[in-house]
């Protein structure tokens, strides 16, 4: 009896755990999927996991989680903080660039001066150059979102919408610009990047595989952190309704500026780690199409949801190549046609429409269940 | 009092006015008259094509708010639609009759509408009524197109060589084929003119003088239609023969035409059911400019084409003076000791004149009357029992016009391709920036800033041997400049 009026603490975190668990049944189970395709498709196809058609759509897949959480992170502006912005591809291209330019012209020179060993002997000079690039990425990814952001607290709405595009714009254009040829590569861009060999993406694809999945899930949670968290329903306030935000005390450039960080910073590293799975920093990275492609799949999946635009970047990926195969190199138009229909017809994407219907599917089930309800 | 109440209203004016001479001044001392002369005129070139696309862009936005992502593409389709016309005008007569006839069954709307409202249609089904018959209207849509060779017409102003301009007559699909397809396209205008009228409707209001104009429109459609059809081959030989002069500015004129038509369309049929939703707007306007931009690329490829400059302004020689460029139309003109293009100075003139012109409609018509009290306030504006819809319609039109004006002026000067429209709507919006949204003169001192900072920008690169590129990008700290210190730009509303 005594057990019953006081249960031991520690089932009560195992339940706890549990009732997370449950919660986030779906997320868990895509997971899990998608940690035993590579396996359960070589499987099905009776090939090895590092060849073949296995190997090619585990490409297909890192492609697709890395457009997710870029287009994600667009998401956390436009979806959740009601800030419109073209400038995008700044932040994803400007990552891409870092990671490139470090790799291809500082790391090599680093690893001829300089050795870092651990005190057993291990030699660990590649990783910690790696991770130097990383926090040289995040830096500029910082650097990138709160000049945005400076911008953003003195220009409004459409104005605001228009610099974005303009200050992207004019990245690319220096990304292109031959002037730094030397270092940039120009309209060609990097190619050959000579990325660490243990993280190389065509030698280690499986590996590569299981290091984009694991990306795109830390990132995925902490956005999801940000977003519910008290912070994040700021955000959606400033959405709503800034000057109330304001009025009840809350500093709307503060909070814009957060936004702004968090959302460069994940598109900065989304781009980081493209750089590494193409091998490569082109122009068209930090072009216009870039942030448009982040959008569509925003408006497809569903803006102010999180799984939308992820969901909206892997039917991009999937449905641009049938396109391409039936339609030709004209694909777009296509694309484009949908696009206008959705934005007309559809504008709560895949993930939004879905949870208005279900959720009058559940009110009317309910009301079935009551008839004298239903009567009125 | 006078001095301070002039330096009040004109503050904006005198401080650029000063600048731009204290400036001059400078550049004249440090580059010698030929190189500042010849620098300030390309400045005046470029501005001037920028003004062309960025005076309709800010109207648009200061009457209705709407940020319009889809106006570089009007500023392309004018370039091409002159394009065409200038140097093979297969390709629009040969769809004129299918456009022409889709319009005359769209006008009937007011015509059918009392009696559609009457049809018992249960309100559940209303909407999907509409939807179906939208559906079976693009049906028909795409069965009349099928079979047409809409690429090879497309292809004419390809291959055109304008030796002989019979030789570039294409011969088209005979009649006995050809009628059934104005025919579906009619059909389809009627569906959506049905779907317009919303049957069972009955909260619509009626109005019978509609209806007789409405009548009036479908004869006067009928029988363009009718007459294009007919005319398919003769028209195009006929423009072909003109002289080409001639057919040059009528070029310049179907360009605009063609653009405020697709315009006034887009705002009917794109825009207008999007003003409630802002965000959404501005999607679906850049989802149109990639559609507008893949369609052109699919007729013509995505390549880069040189439209021919007209006779008048490429005779060879060299006038001493603008005066003597009258009697002989050369290639280049001499001002003050520089050997100018003549086309450039064609295009500054065009968008000066285009400059008079939006002023003169702007300030002495009933349009602009309406277009100034609405970007003042347009709640009043509809509060006073203007049909603000239509000049929502009219202004966009316009703007469009406007634009691809502006594209066919061009043509002749920058290269006619996909890209171009992205290219000077860029420019555009960072015009309109600068300028102020919502103000045309704004747009026009923007647009010569712009035009000269990239003009000058360009020498000073060159001088200090970097790429244009640097100076196009070095325009966004410009805008950054002016935003910093006038967040509205230099002639906008404040919020």
């Amino acid at each position: 009896m005594a057990s019953h009026s006081n249960p031991p603490k520690r089932i009560a975190v195992v339940d706890a755990a549990l009732q997370s668990l449950k919660r986030s049944r779906g997320p868990l189970l895509v997971l899990v999927a998608l940690i035993l395709f590579p396996f359960v498709f070589a499987r099905i196809t009776g090939t090895s996991v590092n060849e073949g058609p296995a190997k090619y759509w585990q490409g297909q897949l890192i492609a697709v989680f890395i457009m997710a959480i870029f287009a994600m992170s667009y998401d956390l502006l436009l979806g959740y903080s009601g800030i419109l912005t073209f400038g995008h591809a700044a932040f994803f291209g400007g990552g891409a660039y870092t990671m490139a330019l470090f790799l291809a012209h500082v790391a090599p020179r680093l690893v001829k001066t300089y050795r870092v060993s651990l005190p057993g002997g291990l030699d660990i000079t590649e990783p910690s150059v790696f991770l130097l690039a990383i926090l040289l990425v995040v830096g500029v990814s910082l650097a990138l979102g709160l000049l945005f952001s400076i911008v953003s607290v003195r220009v409004k709405g459409v104005y605001f919408a228009i610099i974005t595009l303009a200050v992207a714009e004019a990245i690319h254009i220096l990304s292109k610009a031959t002037d730094f040829v030397k270092w940039t590569g120009a309209d060609e861009g990097l190619h050959g990047v000579p990325v660490p060999a243990w993280i190389n993406p065509t030698q280690y694809r499986l590996r590569f595989y299981f290091i984009a999945l694991a990306f795109a899930v830390v990132m995925y949670w902490l956005a999801r952190r940000i977003v519910n968290s008290p912070t994040g329903r700021i955000f959606v306030a400033l959405r709503e309704n800034e000057s109330r935000a304001r009025m009840i005390g809350y500093n709307p450039a503060l909070f814009r500026t957060i936004a702004f960080v968090v959302s460069a910073l994940i598109a900065g590293l989304a781009g980081a780690l493209f750089a590494v799975w193409t091998v490569s920093a082109t122009p068209s990275m930090t072009s216009a199409v870039t942030t448009v492609n982040a959008l569509i799949m925003t408006i497809l999946g569903g803006m102010g949801t999180l799984v939308g635009p992820m969901l909206g970047a892997a039917v991009l990926e999937f449905f641009g190549q049938f396109l391409y195969q039936w339609f030709g190199a004209r694909w777009p138009l296509v694309f484009g046609i949908i696009f206008i229909v959705l934005v007309m017809f559809l504008p709560y994407g895949i993930v939004g429409t879905w949870r208005l219907r279900s959720a009058q599917w559940k009110r009317r089930w309910a009301l079935r269940k009551q008839p004298a309800a239903a009567q009125d | 009092m006078r001095l301070t109440a002039i330096w009040k209203s004109g503050k904006v004016y005198i401080i650029l006015l000063v600048g731009l001479i204290v400036l001059s001044v400078v550049g004249w001392r440090s580059m010698g008259q030929q190189s500042f002369v010849r620098t300030a005129l390309s400045g005046l070139t470029l501005g001037a094509l920028y003004f062309m696309v960025a005076a309709g862009l800010t109207i648009i936005f200061g009457l209705m708010d709407v940020l319009n992502f889809a106006h570089g593409a009007m500023f392309m389709i004018g370039a091409y639609a002159g394009w065409q016309f200038y140097t093979n005008p297969t390709f629009l007569f040969g769809l004129a009759p299918l456009v022409l006839a889709l319009v005359a069954g769209i006008v009937v709307t007011p015509l059918i509408q009392p009696l559609a409202i009457r049809w018992a249609v249960p309100v559940r089904w209303q909407r999907t009524l509409r939807t179906a018959t939208i559906i079976i209207a693009i049906v028909l849509v795409v069965v009349g197109l099928l079979g047409l060779d809409v690429r090879g017409l497309a292809k004419t102003a390809m291959v055109a060589t304008m030796v002989d301009p019979l030789a570039e007559a294409t011969p088209q699909e005979p009649l006995a084929a050809f009628w059934r397809r104005p025919a579906l396209f009619l059909l389809a205008g009627l569906l959506i003119a049905l779907a317009q009228a919303r049957p069972g409707d009955r909260t619509q209001v009626v109005r019978r003088s509609a209806a007789r104009r409405s009548i009036a429109a479908l004869l006067g459609f009928a029988l363009l239609t009718a007459v294009a059809t007919l005319t398919r081959e003769s028209a195009a030989i006929a423009v072909l023969k003109m002289n080409a002069d001639v057919r040059f500015f009528l070029s310049l004129a179907a360009g605009a035409l063609i653009g405020a038509a697709i315009g006034g369309a887009i705002e009917i049929s794109l825009v207008r059911p999007l003003y409630v939703r802002p965000t959404f707007l501005i999607l679906a306007t850049m989802g149109l400019s990639f559609v507008l931009r893949e369609l052109t690329q699919l007729l013509w490829d995505p390549l880069p084409y040189a439209m021919s400059r007209p006779p008048l302004f490429s005779q060879p020689g060299k006038a001493a003076s603008i005066l003597e460029w009258f009697s002989k139309h050369t290639l280049t003109v001499e001002i003050m000791g520089v050997t100018f293009p003549s086309y450039r100075l064609f295009i500054i003139a065009l968008g000066l004149a285009m400059f008079v012109l939006l002023m003169i409609v702007m300030n002495y018509s009933r349009l602009g009357m309406t277009i100034r009290a609405g970007v003042q306030d347009r709640d009043m504006v509809e509060a006073l029992g203007i049909n603000v819809r239509r000049v929502f319609t009219l202004v966009f039109a316009l703007g469009a016009g406007l634009a691809a004006l502006g594209g066919i002026g061009a043509a002749p000067f920058a290269p006619v391709e996909p890209v171009m429209g992205d290219r000077f709507q860029m420019q555009g919006f960072i015009t309109v920036v600068i300028g102020g949204m919502g103000s045309y003169s704004g747009a026009a001192i923007g647009a010569l800033l712009l035009g000269l900072a990239r003009a000058f920008g360009d020498f000073l690169a060159l001088k200090f041997s970097l790429t244009p590129a640097v100076s196009e990008a070095s325009t966004v700290i410009i805008m950054a400049l002016v935003l910093l210190l006038r967040p509205a730009g230099l002639f906008g509303k404040k919020e």
